[in-house]
């Protein structure tokens, strides 16, 4: 019974406090910038975000089965630049070319898992060595700094129209949210993760395919980062090499501020949106008091580089926050 | 002996055939000048890749180094800017790296986080923190700074030398010193080396330590090579020096590697790109070939992991 309500209780407490911190940074932004809560603003929270929000989504599987993958911020840039390339020098159909991007980050998505799954190595360093391939190839293959742009107008839209009063890839994002929630909690699938994460070894013995499973999880995260890609590109009508610089560090704090514990074994969708919620709130909130010019000129023109600071101290501050947490209780458990 | 050493030797006959390649079609690739300064201006990555190679054979791993390597470049900058003596600029410079390099240290060795997402992000933190705090802005440095006040050659010297001498004492200190295999102790197994009396925690905290102080001396070494503090020196030395690293077989697990194969690693990587330009191919693809350089080194350790266990 003690067992169970430790393991519960802190788990509560933590989107609880989640929630808390949604509620205060609402609070701050309306107090401080004028019309946050605005239909407009609130959607534009979203269909600027949107791409994180899925990376952090396919990222939740990958690190709990205890793995990280570094490589989606790269692996978007380099699924913008094919986009564009597909587009303007194959002139392709946009929905065509989307497809195909899609299945150029399941291509990268599976070289991570087959060097990760199959050869066994670690998951840190091969992404760490696909964040700079995946990268450089997008830099190489428009010579550091070609821009594919003009994109047809329907599929602009696809990034700047709204459909029943939500950003048109809102509704994509919650599709992929409802099926990476399936698929992590309602199958034996999703559930392996966590098994993985939390034991690789005692996963083989209880008869788990960690092998295919594991690279199920990092083709999963390259197919949708394939699909940020496709959104971001529909949303700033340009494709360049570096779209998604910085987003896998976006949606690692998302994931992680969740309370998906970064060894593995632990962590739900839940959470996960929680916690990407908390960060698009953050970071709008924080480009509006450019917008109002809240606060004196000069904090105000550095609003981009306040809130990636915020985003890194966020980011230890909720990993600190577990383990220091364990500590207080474990000492006064003892006094 | 051979096969310990097989992975130096891979990478020596590599950068062999590089060099021979450079010789035969494009030998102004070696006229003394330019060589000179290429070789200067890759010692502060030297320097970083010291420091780099303890923290993975403790079998950790720090993507921060690039924004420490800023940070204090411009601490020093600013130092020097105010008018103190070189000297003064120095120690603020490796003070500074030594406290960035604690901060990680506190949360990787005492709460036991884990240093890939504790150095991601303090790599953002940092990074931002100067962009926010220097607006990217190019600051000048008093004359007498740049060489230290030598003329260049002498400058590029000492530059050289000093880079030289800290690889010589970390590699000869790493193998002959208590704190050295105390190192490699706690990346081979922790809870071992913590059963044989050393504490992990300490070791691997001063390894983190040191990374930081490490990366404060190659700033300044970087610093001396130009009239300007350049904010963002630092970016993508990470990748590099991690490259540099992984390719001169420091074993990814901890526990293995030596900073022979990390300065023929270094080597290596350096001469691509020079290499790209003097073959008129386009030096747009250096990030890719060093990406695919990390990747083929980690297949190479992994398949001869997977021989060993066969």
């Amino acid at each position: 019974m003690t067992a169970a309500k430790s393991t519960k209780a802190p788990f509560f407490r933590h989107e609880f406090v989640l929630v808390a911190v949604i509620v205060l940074e609402v609070i701050l932004f309306q107090a401080l910038g004028r019309r946050f809560l605005d239909g407009s603003n609130v959607s534009n929270i979203f269909r600027f975000s949107v791409e994180v929000g899925l990376l952090a989504l396919a990222m939740t599987p990958v690190i709990l089965t205890g793995g990280i993958d570094l490589s989606v911020g790269s692996m978007m840039g380099l699924c913008a630049v094919c986009f564009g390339m597909l587009v303007k020098d194959a002139s392709l159909s946009p929905w065509v070319a989307a497809v195909l991007s899609i299945g150029i980050g399941t291509v990268g998505g599976g070289l991570n898992a087959f060097l990760i799954a199959r050869m066994k190595l670690p998951p840190l360093i091969v992404t760490l060595g696909t964040f700079s391939l995946f990268r450089g190839l997008a830099e190489a293959l428009t010579k550091g700094s070609k821009s594919y742009s003009a994109f047809p107008d329907s599929f602009l839209a696809l990034g700047n129209s709204t459909v029943a009063g939500l950003p048109a890839q809102l509704w994509i994002f919650f599709l992929v949210a409802i099926g990476i929630w399936l698929l992590v909690h309602r199958t034996t699938l999703g559930r392996s993760f966590r098994a993985i994460g939390y034991s690789p070894e005692g996963s083989r013995y209880a008869g788990i395919p960690v092998e295919r499973n594991l690279s199920l999880a990092y083709i999963l995260t390259g197919a949708v980062a394939g699909l940020a890609a496709v959104i971001l590109v529909a949303r700033l009508g340009e494709a360049r090499a570096n779209a998604g610089i910085g987003y896998e560090l976006l949606a690692i704090t998302a994931v992680v501020l969740g309370g998906t514990s970064i060894f593995g074994g632990s962590g739900t969708i839940a959470g996960t949106l929680l916690g990407f919620l908390a960060v698009a709130i953050l970071n709008n909130g924080l480009k509006r008091m450019q917008d109002y010019e809240i606060f004196d000129k000069t904090i105000a023109s550095v609003s981009n580089e306040m809130s990636g600071m915020l985003t890194g101290l966020l980011l230890l501050v909720a990993l600190a926050a577990v383990p220091v947490v364990k500590a207080i209780t474990a000492r006064r458990a003892k006094s | 002996m051979n096969g310990k050493y097989s992975r130096e030797i891979s990478v020596a006959a590599a950068l062999g055939l590089l060099l021979v390649a450079l010789a035969l079609f494009a030998p102004n690739f070696y006229e003394l000048q330019p060589l000179l300064s290429r070789t200067t201006s890759q010692m502060p990555a030297l320097v970083a890749a010291i420091g780099i190679t303890l923290v993975i054979i403790t079998r950790q791993i720090d993507i921060s180094i690039g924004a420490q390597f800023s940070l204090c470049g411009v601490v020093a900058g600013l130092v020097a800017a105010a008018g103190m003596p070189l000297g003064v600029a120095v120690l603020a410079a490796v003070g500074a790296g030594a406290f960035l390099g604690a901060f990680n240290g506190l949360l990787v060795a005492w709460l036991g986080l884990p240093s890939i997402v504790v150095t991601l992000a303090t790599m953002v933190t940092w990074n931002e923190l100067l962009r926010l705090w220097q607006q990217g802005r190019f600051m000048n440095l008093p004359a007498g700074f740049q060489w230290f006040g030598l003329s260049q050659a002498a400058g590029q010297g000492v530059v050289i030398g000093v880079a030289v001498a800290l690889l010589l004492a970390a590699a000869w200190s790493m193998k002959n010193l208590a704190a050295g295999r105390r190192v490699y102790a706690t990346g081979t197994d922790a809870e071992a080396a913590r059963l044989a009396g050393i504490d992990p925690k300490w070791t691997t905290f001063g390894v983190f330590v040191l990374m930081g102080a490490l990366a404060g001396i190659a700033a300044t070494l970087n610093l001396v090579q130009s009239p300007q503090v350049q904010p963002n020196a630092g970016d993508g030395l990470e990748l590099k020096v991690i490259a540099a690293a992984v390719v001169g077989g420091v074993a990814i697990n901890g526990g293995r590697g030596n900073l022979w194969g990390v300065l023929l690693g270094l080597l290596l990587l350096a001469n691509v790109n020079p290499a790209l330009t003097h073959f008129k191919m386009e030096p747009y693809w250096e990030r890719a070939i060093q990406g695919l350089v990390i990747l083929l080194a980690v297949i190479a350790d992994g398949m001869k992991r997977t021989k060993k266990a066969a």
